[in-house]
């Protein structure tokens, strides 16, 4: 199992991969906006110039000058700063999504798929079901139920939610293959469940299972923004970016800076992400 | 027909009365109770506990839960447990109001434009109007719609100081005598759809120009407009009724956010404020409001389909 997996990385993220991105301009936009803030994750506490959360009175509202490049809020924090500091929760919490809930729907959906029957019948209505409330909604709901939500909440509760979706694909991925010979043969030799399904199955359903991953990922930084503007996600001070655009939302008058530089690192971060996604869609269904 | 009307509607009820015990569970192992959140922090044990038994805290969970159902079919939705004395079902009849009617500006806005715009794409072989629907598309689908309205209340309350930027409604006067306050928000929330719609538009335009019906009505010597208008259009414009119909859902749910951003008296904003406040009953109806508007929307999306497009067997389907 392991060497079918490490050649079909080899296959497909070997120098093809350079090859194709070079020819998809969107493809390189997204990858050098999401790279960016990568690197902003690591090394955003070497460069901010300030204390995210310091508080300092005497300097509030300053409007983008030399000392404070993209100005301070009504506490006199650097915005600068807060926003590269921001960019580590939304980017953890939204990588932590994307593989928890595509770990998730594996699991339901390949349970589901490969026994088949009432079990598949019961498991997928259910999904249905949980797909029939909208996904930001039923993240409120139970956000809400969360006294003070942390990092590892709302990556919890955001990936149950998106699971049903997930599930699907790897339903269906699964399904793709279950009546495949090889598939019988291993049956036959008396291989477990377990064997069958991940040594066997899973490696042909990576590209699918990839492409959703990704595609999670740009939809979780949107519900994560989303979440942290209603006042459901993470709690002040931490800088997180729709929090951020919440807390300064009355002063746009006053200091439009503070809420228009959060909203700027939102979208540019949300469309590399999707422009991304969409490159690795193509690529990986391609191939 | 009527064997998938009967089937479809009892899965609806099965939804319902599932979504239900979900809301239900989720919200009573809510913390911070709400007894004492209304009685405040120094209250004393004792009337802390009758104040449950008068609430009907105190019986078991299953029998609360029925009790609850009961009463929600018999149209009795009780009152807000935060805003003492305020009947729920007046509230959110009102509050739904004003987010219909925000949905329906959306509609008006988004519905004609994306369509036009998809239709045009389609069509001409301009590079313009498919790069236009390709990059606003992109844009408006995956930025949140409050980054967008934040956006658009920087432009044209800020920078330029035409629209209001919120949608306070002063007391007195009704949401029709304050028209201009509702521009704003439908706009944010209809970019999102804009972005759904013309690409569907577009792209469904392209395959039924190259399919064969329309080459054979082309050699036939049908005049370009008449294959266009008699042949192409309607076939291009099913798969965007679809996408329209399953938004109309979403808008209820898209609401949310851009009822918060400007502060507008819809329900969404009025679920966000009953989150904060603990206000559970009232959390409950609006919930299992904005779901039955949402599963009633894709059923009838689907009936109307069936309807538009006889080839959809629908018998047969699922």
């Amino acid at each position: 199992m392991k060497n079918t997996i490490k050649k079909y990385f080899k296959d497909k993220f070997s120098s093809k991969f350079l090859v194709k991105i070079k020819n998809s301009p969107s493809g390189i936009i997204g990858l050098i906006l999401v790279t960016f803030w990568i690197l902003m994750v690591i090394f955003g506490p070497m460069i901010a110039p300030y204390d995210a959360t310091r508080m300092n009175l005497a300097d509030a509202y300053q409007s983008p000058n030399t000392e404070h490049l993209l100005g301070t809020d009504r506490y006199g924090r650097d915005m600068l700063s807060r926003t590269i500091i921001g960019s580590r929760t939304i980017m953890t919490t939204a990588f932590g999504i994307a593989v928890i809930s595509t770990v998730l729907g594996i699991g339901i959906g390949f349970t589901a798929g490969y026994f088949g029957g009432l079990i598949d019948e019961v498991i997928m209505r259910f999904m249905d079901i949980l797909m029939s409330i909208p996904s930001l909604l039923l993240a409120m709901v139970m956000l809400g139920i969360v006294v003070t939500p942390g990092i590892f909440s709302v990556i919890l509760i955001i990936s149950i939610v998106y699971s049903p979706r997930t599930a699907r694909v790897a339903r269906s991925a699964l399904l793709e293959y279950k009546s495949e010979e090889f598939v019988d043969a291993a049956r036959i030799r008396g291989e477990s469940f377990f064997y069958i399904v991940f040594g066997e199955i899973f490696p042909n359903t990576i590209a699918p299972l990839i492409v959703e991953g990704t595609a999670r990922f740009a939809y979780s930084i949107m519900t994560v923004a989303s979440l942290g503007f209603l006042g459901v996600g993470l709690r002040p001070p931490t800088p997180d970016w729709g929090l951020m655009v919440a807390e300064n939302q009355d002063s746009i008058f006053l200091a439009p800076w503070t809420v228009i530089v959060p909203a700027l690192a939102i979208s540019s971060l949300v469309v590399g992400a999707s422009l991304f996604a969409d490159f690795m869609d193509k690529y990986l269904r391609k191939v | 027909m009527l064997e998938y009307i009967a089937k479809r509607i009892s899965f609806m009820a099965l939804s319902l009365l599932v979504t239900s015990l979900i809301i239900f569970l989720l919200l009573e192992v809510m913390p911070g109770d709400v007894v004492k959140i209304m009685l405040g922090q120094h209250a004393t044990e004792e009337a802390v506990s009758s104040l449950r038994a008068e609430l009907g805290l105190n019986r078991p969970l299953h029998i609360r839960y029925l009790s609850w159902i009961n009463n929600l079919l018999h149209g009795n939705l009780g009152e807000s447990m935060y805003m003492e004395g305020v009947k729920i079902a007046p509230l959110v009849i009102r509050r739904a109001r004003n987010s219909a009617l925000l949905a329906i500006a959306c509609l008006f806005i988004f519905v004609p434009i994306s369509l036009i715009f998809g239709a045009l794409g389609g069509l001409t072989d301009s590079k313009i109007a498919e790069v236009f629907i390709s990059i606003t598309g992109l844009f408006a689908l995956s930025i949140p719609s409050f980054v967008t309205g934040i956006f658009l209340i920087y432009i044209f309350s800020v920078a330029l100081p035409l629209l209001p930027a919120s949608s306070n409604i002063p007391p007195g006067t009704s949401i029709f005598q304050n028209l201009e306050s509702l521009i704003l928000p439908a706009v944010s929330v209809s970019l999102v759809m804009f972005g759904y719609v013309a690409r569907m538009t577009q792209s469904s335009m392209e395959d039924v120009l190259q399919s064969d019906y329309i080459r054979t009505a082309r050699l036939k010597g049908i005049p370009d407009k008449y294959v266009i208008y008699k042949h192409a259009l309607k076939n291009a414009l099913l798969p965007s009724i679809t996408v329209i119909g399953m938004n109309i859902g979403w808008l209820f749910g898209g609401l949310i956010v851009v009822e918060k951003l400007f502060g507008y008296p819809g329900i969404g904003y009025l679920l966000v404020m009953g989150l904060q406040s603990r206000d559970i009953p009232l959390v409950e109806v609006i919930m299992l409001f904005i779901v039955t508007i949402y599963l009633l929307a894709n059923f009838i999306t689907d009936l109307s389909y069936s309807i538009l497009d006889p080839r959809v067997e629908i018998t047969k389907a699922e």
